[in-house]
């Protein structure tokens, strides 16, 4: 079977609007949740979220295009030009047409869904803009990034709520294995700290007042982040070739579904999407050294995930390092899986697991250790990556420290 | 209002066009511009919001391109519209 690396990766986020910043802060363990800048909050019960801040879009795209790109569609390309670069790839022929792009979103372009209907419901206007459609479609972020690279291989968007570009990556992958193409630029990207957003997630009463505390007894809920994450995945082959740099080995995918309910989520599954990620990678469980968890901080996610950890690593468990570092960039619903992946990738290349950030307290239900607060240098040869959607659809990604065999 | 009317049109098709507002006249023809099918649903959309009208779709699809030729069909279109409605309200 083929050997897939990561060559490259970018991301925007709360924690800033590059890799250097996010590695930086994420390695601080400094949050970036904060106040609601966006919109007035008012009577909401939901006013913190992970905002990117001091973002301005005209600086980075002419004007005609931007009228046609949703935030979420900026985002992923911002994430991509940084993975691209950083790859040091062009895509000229053959190489444009033996590259894939799948990039993930939960929900795409909700800003310009809500801006068109605000005109229509609340301004009665009597017409919306004409590139409502364009903007709006969650595969706009995968079109996008085709045609600033002039890739014209393989390229679709994935949807699958918070698994979004776990499911991107993984499809990624299977694309590279099969001999498809030889590169891909996979991740998600997601702008959804919009009114309407937060006000429906506010109703389901998951939402933290505030700050996200994952796996800590005080813990209030989640908080909405938005941001995104692109990585550039290689056969080895073919990064050996061009002598590219190679920051980790995605060595496993394993997805699974739950079959339970849309949003209460299940261990079994869970834990299934993590035996299948070892089992692709044929790896045994104590070779696992950190996990990046989905860690959303709700009252459901976190005791059952830690309950999926034990059920997979058995005795090994306890001496995992698991942090979730939503703590910092938020839930950034479908970049989330992108992120962290990026946030194992860090953890892998710095020989240090992220922390837990806003830990207060040990819950006697979630038991494992969570790298409270402070990072932790530490040995990590695997880590793994956990995303599980509402509607019980789960991803797992095993990535391994390339030591250049 | 006549000369406002050719303004306005002339102006946001200069924006659209990024072309100098003394280069575009009543006798442009669109496709010489640049204007392409994206464009002129961008160019419309404003004209609409600008004027308060509602510009038809062409009733066949294969016509939209003979639609609007010149700058001139549009400021034709446009003042119909706005007559029309004129009578109506």
């Amino acid at each position: 079977m083929k050997r897939i690396v990561v060559t490259g990766m970018g991301c925007i986020s709360a924690l800033g609007p590059d890799r250097a910043e996010f590695t930086r802060r994420l390695l601080n363990g400094e949050s970036g949740i904060g106040p609601i800048t966006f919109f007035d909050t008012g009577d909401s019960l939901v006013k913190v979220a992970a905002e990117v801040k001091d973002y301005d879009g005209s600086r980075l795209f002419p004007e005609k295009q931007l009228t046609q790109l949703d935030r979420f569609a900026q985002f992923a390309l911002v994430s991509a030009r940084e993975a691209v670069a950083d790859a040091g790839l062009e895509f000229k022929s053959p190489l444009s047409g033996r590259t894939a792009v799948v990039h993930g979103t939960g929900v795409g372009g909700q800003g310009t869904q809500e801006a068109g209907y605000h005109r229509m419901f609340a301004l009665n206007e009597k017409r919306i803009h004409p590139f409502t459609v364009p903007r709006l479609m969650p595969s706009a972020g995968a079109s996008w990034i085709s045609m600033e690279f002039g890739i014209t291989g393989p390229a679709f968007a994935t949807t699958s709520a918070c698994a979004s570009s776990g499911h991107a990556i993984g499809m990624a992958l299977l694309i590279l294995r099969s001999g498809m193409t030889d590169v891909a630029v996979t991740g998600g990207s997601e702008a959804c700290v919009t009114m309407g957003t937060i006000k429906a997630w506010e109703r389901l009463r998951v939402m933290a007042k505030d700050t996200c505390r994952p796996f800590c007894r005080t813990r209030g809920g989640m908080v909405i982040g938005e941001g995104a994450g692109t990585l550039i995945l290689e056969t080895l082959e073919h990064a050996q070739a061009r002598g590219a740099r190679i920051y980790a080995e995605l060595i496993g995918f394993g997805m699974s579904a739950d079959a339970h309910n849309l949003i209460q989520p299940l261990a079994e599954g869970a834990a299934r999407a993590m035996r299948a990620a070892l089992d692709d990678a044929g790896v045994s469980p104590d070779a696992v050294d950190y996990i990046n968890a989905h860690g959303t901080a709700t009252a459901q996610n976190d005791p059952t995930e830690t309950a999926a950890i034990h059920a997979v690593f058995g005795s090994h468990a306890k001496r995992l390092a698991v942090s979730s570092t939503k703590s910092m960039h938020g839930h950034t619903l479908g970049a989330s899986s992108a992120l962290e992946a990026i946030a194992a990738i860090v953890a892998l290349n710095n020989q240090t697991a992220p922390p837990t950030a806003n830990f207060r307290e040990p819950d006697p239900q979630c038991d494992l250790d969570y790298v409270p607060n402070t990072a932790r240098p530490m040995h990590i040869e695997v880590a793994l990556s956990n995303s599980f959607a509402f509607g019980g659809l789960n991803t797992a990604l095993l990535f391994r420290r390339y030591a250049g065999v | 209002m006549s000369d406002e009317i050719n303004n306005v049109i002339l102006d946001v098709l200069a924006k659209h066009t990024e072309m100098d507002r003394e280069k575009v006249s009543l006798d442009t023809r669109l496709n010489s511009v640049g204007v392409d099918s994206l464009m002129m649903v961008e160019i419309i959309f404003e004209l609409e919001e600008r004027f308060d009208i509602s510009i038809p779709d062409p009733e066949f699809v294969g016509q939209n391109n003979k639609q609007f030729e010149t700058v001139a069909d549009v400021v034709r279109v446009v003042k119909e519209l706005i007559e029309q409605q004129q009578k109506t309200s």
